[in-house]
């Protein structure tokens, strides 16, 4: 996982030029690039941040390099920043998954409030998947017994209802929470409530 | 083969010596031999001398309808007439040879005749035509005659001292018989008409036959000593006739004169015959030319009144005005159409001046056209547009005006310049806008980079703003003035958007037409032509109809530009507009030049242009336009003309609202 990063796509250089020295002055990390074209070239999905790019360039436009980064099934934010701001633009920008839309020229509070946010958006969903892949990682470790009681405990049954419905004892299902619990590393019923939800939608293998 | 050809060879021969001209020879031979007979008078020095000579007339009759061709019959005639009137004998060598050369004169001038359309196909009309005919007939015959002299003096027959005086009587004879019968019965055409003339004036008409015989019986019925001292007394009733009746009735009165007075003086011959000769000739020529006037006379009235009754209908149909205006000034005639024009409902008022309808009108100039002011006779004015042209020198009395009401015409103009009017408005906004939208893109890059290298200097400053609070607020109050220029030329361009854009069914058709009518004197100045097809029934795309029609303005401008820079003969522009449920297209090609490939990606850029005085913005405007209404406006080479053709798309539903 690499720093997140504001990537910025323009034809302009000196609209370029400022706009990272402005950024980087904010205290964030910018990288330049003068056309879309050159932005998938060099693309790596280890990279977080955002993509800050302009609408109207030679070669492919904003909107254009938004639908190829979509197609490719990249995440990164995208904002669109446009010398040319009108609605049906801004729509089309907005309707194609940028999470923001900005004219030219832009205050910076305003540009460097979009950029943080979306760079915490693109941390989230990062954060997202990782939870994802440890939450699976986790319910790997169960075993049978461990996962029909974390199973039945998130339908919301109790300890007796659990023993009955599983022939066993209260006193086993509570031995059997105990362990379960350790493995996933819940503190509360809650987490248990939760994680016992997600694995409700993947069935153990 | 040869059967076949030697068939073939006589057929055009039978059919030209047909039956009926055989037997019309026979007629005629008979006839002549008969004429003879009963116009010989006396022996005049052997030579067969008449008053007159009907036989002359009746040989060119005959050689006239059959063809001079026929010539051999009349040498036989004649013959034949010598021989049996009188008595001359078979065997003479010189009988035969005046035969001859009397067949051979006729038959020359019924060929001259024929050349100049005096034959029966052509009845004589005119004076002209009687003329000449008389001249052709006296030039010819004074020919004949000498001829017949000679022959006669050479054969020793008549002593030379004889022969100038055997000479105008043989001529004269001859002459009268030609010219009274020759036109008289040549021309069947206007005895057609006889029957009837005879039912409607039969009492007229025995009067003038009574007349006629009168006449002889006073010429003749005197003691012979007296005789032809009344002969002018005959001019009475030929002249009347020929007046009252034309060509046909003069030729027969003198015909009818003429056999009354050869059977006056069977019995006892006046003296001297040439005197009773020349009074028949000018009798002849008298009726033949009188005739001639009078029938050429009746003519001319007749085609006079055809002529008037035309221009009469023509005159009460014309929806234009038409006013005949006198050399004082004065209206002469007005037909129904100006008299409504200027309100004269109860007829045209007598001295009605020119100057009362049409008050600012100047008859100077001998042919003109001009748009004024037409008063009519309540006081109220109209537009009217005026022509006039002065009459010709025979009848130069004054002018003819047409006055045609002008209002319609200025009010259909004044439309059609509002029109215009509104298109240059819309276009002339549009333009502003487009300009003010690509100003703003332009320097919208520069001024972010502006703002964003303020704000960086703000940061980088800080460490000495602390110290310097001037050099804070000094670099903000820059970066807000750069914000400033930014906002100016956002509301410049908002206030130009396409936001007032109307959205309706357009009829493309309609759109179409309006916009080819107004460029239809650019293409005429051009010498181009514009074609358009409009394929089957055409949707109406929800569209803005003014926008649309700017649109097309803009396309066909360069097209008309395009073409008028083509070396090309013809310079042909075509407008396609078809389209189905989901949408309809307009593409307009033409034959020019076509768009250098380098031009071709950025046509429709702002600025890109390659007229020497063009902005470089219509392509772009109208590419905005078309989009707002959720369509596309492409480019692409023309196959069929070689040169550039333009493609609007418009869905039929809009554009997709979300």
């Amino acid at each position: 996982m690499s720093a997140p990063t504001v990537f910025v796509v323009d034809d302009d250089a000196a609209v370029r030029d400022a706009l990272s020295l402005l950024i980087s002055l904010k205290g964030l990390r910018v990288s330049t690039f003068s056309c879309g074209e050159d932005f998938l070239a060099v693309y790596e999905p280890r990279w977080r941040g955002c993509l800050l790019t302009d609408l109207q360039m030679p070669g492919i436009s904003g909107l254009e390099l938004q639908r190829q980064l979509a197609e490719r099934g990249i995440t990164l934010p995208v904002i669109v920043l446009t010398a040319h701001g009108d609605v049906a633009t801004a729509r089309a920008a907005l309707k194609s998954g940028a999470v923001d839309f900005l004219e030219k020229p832009v205050d910076d509070d305003v540009l460097i409030d979009v950029l943080e946010n979306a760079i915490r958006v693109d941390e989230e969903r990062y954060r997202a998947q990782a939870l994802e892949l440890h939450v699976s990682q986790r319910l790997e470790r169960l075993t049978a017994r461990e996962r029909d009681v974390l199973l039945l405990l998130s339908e919301g049954l109790q300890h007796r209802e659990i023993a009955a419905r599983l022939a066993i004892s209260p006193r086993t299902v509570e031995v059997y929470k105990a362990r379960m619990m350790e493995k996933l590393q819940c503190r509360t019923l809650a987490e248990v409530v939760r994680i016992g939800a997600e694995a409700r939608l993947r069935p153990a293998q | 083969m040869t059967q076949f050809t030697s068939a073939a060879v006589p057929a055009p021969l039978l059919g030209r010596w047909n039956y009926r001209s055989w037997a019309a020879a026979a007629a005629y031979i008979a006839l002549y031999v008969l004429c003879d007979w009963l116009s010989y008078v006396q022996p005049v020095l052997k030579l067969g001398i008449t008053p007159w000579n009907p036989q002359a007339g009746l040989t060119l009759i005959f050689l006239l309808t059959v063809g001079p061709q026929w010539l051999g019959c009349t040498a036989l005639a004649s013959f034949l007439a010598e021989l049996l009137v009188r008595n001359a004998s078979p065997t003479s060598l010189l009988v035969l040879a005046a035969s001859v050369w009397i067949a051979l004169g006729y038959g020359g001038l019924a060929a001259l005749l024929r050349h100049w359309h005096l034959d029966h196909h052509h009845p004589i009309r005119t004076t002209a035509a009687a003329a000449k005919f008389a001249g052709a007939c006296v030039g010819v015959t004074i020919v004949i005659a000498a001829g017949y002299v000679v022959l006669f003096v050479a054969s020793g027959v008549l002593p030379p001292e004889h022969a100038l005086r055997a000479l105008p009587k043989l001529l004269i004879g001859d002459l009268t018989g030609v010219l009274t019968l020759t036109p008289l019965l040549v021309s069947t055409r206007p005895w057609g008409a006889a029957p009837s003339v005879w039912r409607q004036h039969h009492w007229q008409l025995l009067g003038q036959l009574a007349v006629l015989i009168l006449s002889v019986w006073l010429i003749f019925g005197l003691p012979v000593t007296l005789q032809l001292r009344f002969f002018y007394l005959a001019f009475v009733p030929v002249i009347w006739i020929s007046l009252r009746w034309g060509l046909p009735g003069g030729l027969l009165a003198t015909l009818i004169l003429q056999v009354g007075l050869i059977i006056a003086v069977q019995d006892e011959t006046p003296s001297p015959l040439i005197d009773l000769q020349f009074l028949m000739l000018t009798l002849s020529l008298t009726a033949l030319l009188l005739g001639a006037a009078v029938t050429e006379r009746a003519g001319v009235l007749q085609r006079v009144a055809m002529r008037e009754a035309e221009q009469r209908a023509l005159l009460t149909m014309s929806p234009d005005g038409v006013l005949a205006i006198d050399a004082h000034g004065r209206v002469r005639m007005a037909n129904p159409a100006a008299l409504e024009l200027f309100g004269a409902g109860g007829g045209l008022a007598a001295a009605t001046s020119l100057r009362e309808w049409l008050p600012d009108l100047t008859l100077q100039e001998p042919v003109g056209r001009a748009t004024l002011q037409g008063r009519r006779t309540d006081g109220r004015n109209f537009t009217a547009d005026i022509a006039w042209a002065r009459l010709d020198p025979p009848a130069n009395a004054g002018f003819m005006v047409t006055v045609r009401d002008a209002t319609e015409r200025l009010r259909l103009q004044g439309e059609a310049r509002e029109r215009d009017a509104g298109v240059a408005r819309a276009m002339r906004f549009a333009v502003a806008g487009e300009l003010a939208s690509a100003l703003a893109h332009e320097l919208n890059q520069p001024i972010t980079a502006l703002v964003s290298y303020l704000r960086a200097s703000d940061i980088l400053a800080a460490p000495f703003s602390r110290e310097n609070e001037r050099l804070k607020t000094t670099l903000g109050k820059a970066a807000h003035e750069a914000m400033r220029a930014s906002e100016v030329l956002r509301r410049l361009r908002d206030f130009y958007r396409t936001g007032t854009l109307k959205r309706e069914p357009v009829h493309l058709p309609t759109v179409c037409g309006s916009v080819a009518v107004a460029f239809q004197d650019r293409l005429r100045r051009a010498n181009a032509s514009l074609v358009t097809h409009m394929g089957g029934p055409l949707p109406m795309p929800q569209a803005d109809a003014m926008q649309l029609e700017i649109v097309l303005h803009n396309l066909l401008a360069n097209a008309l530009d395009a073409v008028c820079h083509s070396t090309k003969a013809r310079r042909r522009i075509e407008l396609h507009v078809g389209g189905d449920a989901e949408e309809v297209f307009l593409r307009i090609e033409d034959c020019g030049p076509g768009v250098a490939p380098d031009l071709a990606g950025k046509l429709f850029e702002p600025f890109v242009t390659n007229k020497p005085d063009g902005m470089g913005l219509g392509l772009a405007i109208s590419r905005s336009f078309i989009r707002a209404s959720g369509g596309e406006l492409t480019f692409e080479p023309s196959g069929r003309l070689g040169g550039a053709c333009f493609v609007v798309r418009i869905p039929t539903r809009g554009p997709a609202e979300s």
